[in-house]
């Protein structure tokens, strides 16, 4: 699953950190959508290009390649099949261009996980207008995650202890296999919760209309920037291609 | 006026056949350091959520008699109306940690009030020279041990500024040493002034900062005194609250006709009061 490490966010000292999370998803949504509107290798070549110095300032590129290494077996699954199976004139081209256009979306969205932590998105979202409550829900899943895993080892342990095989038999044998480890995972988990819920009810959770927050995120002039310009590139090419078209060399791809 | 107070106060939890707690009366005042003690199952952990609203507020149940903390009947009064007067600290700490840094951990409590900013950032500086929590600030909860765990849920607590203290056997989960950190961090909070109700076994660790002892059995009170008054009373035995070692010798030395002046606590107290009686 080392792909996955894109959207996973890492702890860098970096100018791409410090945006705001809401400039960075106007960032991400606007080259996604970018993206999302070519279908030749040249200009989605291009959009990769220029995402590629946007991962240097945040010092992600290395992680970044890391994940798509791990990607590339998906990659050429994606190509091979896509040339043998499309019906389109020319397949291979076609199936090359697919591809980087799901490298340049991923690296897209890449960007924002990378460098946003779960707290500045929950914030995030509270400013613009999201309750409070669900906000938090979702960085509270992120909080658990780590300590429901050890939990679900322990309880592996402890099955296995007691004579469970569970990586014996067919697949179906398998799946049967991790019933003793969910039932118990859940039980333990809404206990969890429980004790959690008494411990969040002492400590006032949701009583005050007038929530504080210690930390506000505040919209600076390289936020501005950076929204309108993503804005504005986007405009521009919607623009440009409803009345101009792509060039021809735009449109050059593989005759096969 | 005291601080808490039990009022023939009985309680029953949804579904159960019994009552957790009966008639029970009870009066802490400002400044004391009481510790509850029982076997399990004896209503302690009732007791304390009883202190902080959440019996009958969250767990519900059949209620009766009342308890008023600093004047305030919890039956009328919300959790979270009363978390800034009595702080509770739980068993297990990694419950107790829902954010994803020790800093919003400690804001949290207060952000949950409605305090200044400024205000929670002051009092996070307090609160981390206090507990020594310099290097755990911006930790997540997965990557401390569970004694850095408990001391940032205790801190985490007193970051809402509470009179009272509840902690229900805050050590439990915890190594002997780290267990002793934490139970010198309560007693030097209660030094400060802070009344603190703490429920736990361990009794060696706690018998010599403690003011008073309330001893427990199936939902009663049946001792309340001074640890050197209790811990020598012979119910200590009958309903299986170990008393530590130093205190059991003295009642052995009694038991063979021998009278110690006064009633030790610990090992170096035992051993003062040898030194004294033989130097005689």
């Amino acid at each position: 699953m080392s792909f996955l490490e894109v959207f996973q966010y890492t702890k860098q000292d970096s100018v791409i950190h410090q945006l705001d999370p809401r400039s960075k998803m106007v960032l991400a949504i606007t080259s996604a959508a970018i993206s999302l509107m070519f279908l030749n290798i040249v200009p989605l070549l291009i959009i990769l290009l220029c995402q590629i110095p946007i991962l240097f300032l945040a010092k992600s590129v290395r992680r970044w390649l890391r994940s798509m290494k791990g990607l590339s077996f998906l990659l050429i699954f994606i190509i091979v099949f896509n040339t043998l199976l499309s019906t389109v004139a020319n397949p291979f081209s076609y199936s090359v261009a697919l591809t980087i256009r799901l490298i340049a979306l991923m690296t897209s969205f890449s960007i924002f996980f990378l460098t946003v932590h779960p707290d500045e998105l929950s914030q995030a979202m509270i400013q613009m207008r999201i309750r409070f409550e669900f906000a938090f829900a979702m960085s509270m899943a992120m909080r658990y995650v780590p300590t429901l895993a050890h939990e679900a080892y322990s309880i592996m342990d402890a099955q296995k202890a007691r004579g469970v095989e569970l990586d014996k038999g067919n697949l179906l044998k398998r799946i049967r296999n991790m019933i003793p480890i969910i039932v118990p995972l859940i039980i333990v988990s809404i206990r969890r919760a429980l004790s959690v819920a008494e411990s969040m009810e002492s400590r006032a959770f949701g009583v005050s209309q007038n929530r504080t927050y210690l930390k506000r995120l505040e919209f600076q002039r390289r936020d501005w920037i950076v929204a309108f310009f993503s804005i504005a590139v986007l405009l521009y090419l919607i623009y440009f291609l409803s009345f101009f078209g792509l060039p021809d060399w735009m449109l050059w791809g593989f005759s096969f | 006026m005291p601080l808490i107070e039990f009022a023939d106060f009985s309680f029953k939890y949804v579904g159960a056949d019994s009552l957790a707690l009966k008639r029970i009366n009870l009066t802490i005042n400002e400044g004391e350091y009481v510790v509850i003690t029982g076997p399990s199952g004896c209503g302690k952990t009732t007791l304390c959520r009883a202190i902080n609203g959440l019996v009958p507020h969250f767990h519900r149940g059949y209620i009766g008699g009342n308890v008023i903390i600093d004047g305030i009947n919890t039956r009328t009064s919300s959790v979270a109306n009363l978390s800034s007067i009595a702080g509770m600290v739980f068993q297990n700490p990694s419950n107790q940690l829902v954010t994803l840094n020790v800093e919003r951990e400690l804001a949290f409590g207060p952000e949950n009030l409605g305090v200044d900013p400024a205000e929670i950032t002051n009092r996070i500086n307090e609160i981390v020279e206090l507990l020594f929590l310099e290097n755990l600030l911006e930790k997540h909860p997965h990557e401390m041990s569970g004694g850095e765990q408990q001391r940032v849920a205790l801190a985490a607590t007193l970051a809402m500024k509470p009179q009272i203290l509840v902690a229900d056997e805050p050590t439990s989960n915890l190594d002997p040493k780290n267990a002793e950190h934490i139970l010198e961090i309560i007693s030097s909070l209660n030094k400060r002034g802070m009344t603190v109700v703490l429920i736990e076994h361990r009794l060696d660790l706690v018998a010599q900062d403690a003011t008073r002892i309330v001893l427990m059995n199936a939902g009663r009170i049946v001792a309340d005194g001074k640890p050197r008054e209790i811990l020598v009373d012979d119910i200590c035995q009958e309903i299986g609250v170990g008393i530590p070692k130093a205190t059991q010798v003295y009642k052995g030395l009694k038991k063979r006709g021998i009278q110690l002046p006064s009633v030790p606590l610990s090992g170096e107290e035992l051993a003062y009061i040898v030194q004294e009686a033989v130097l005689k």
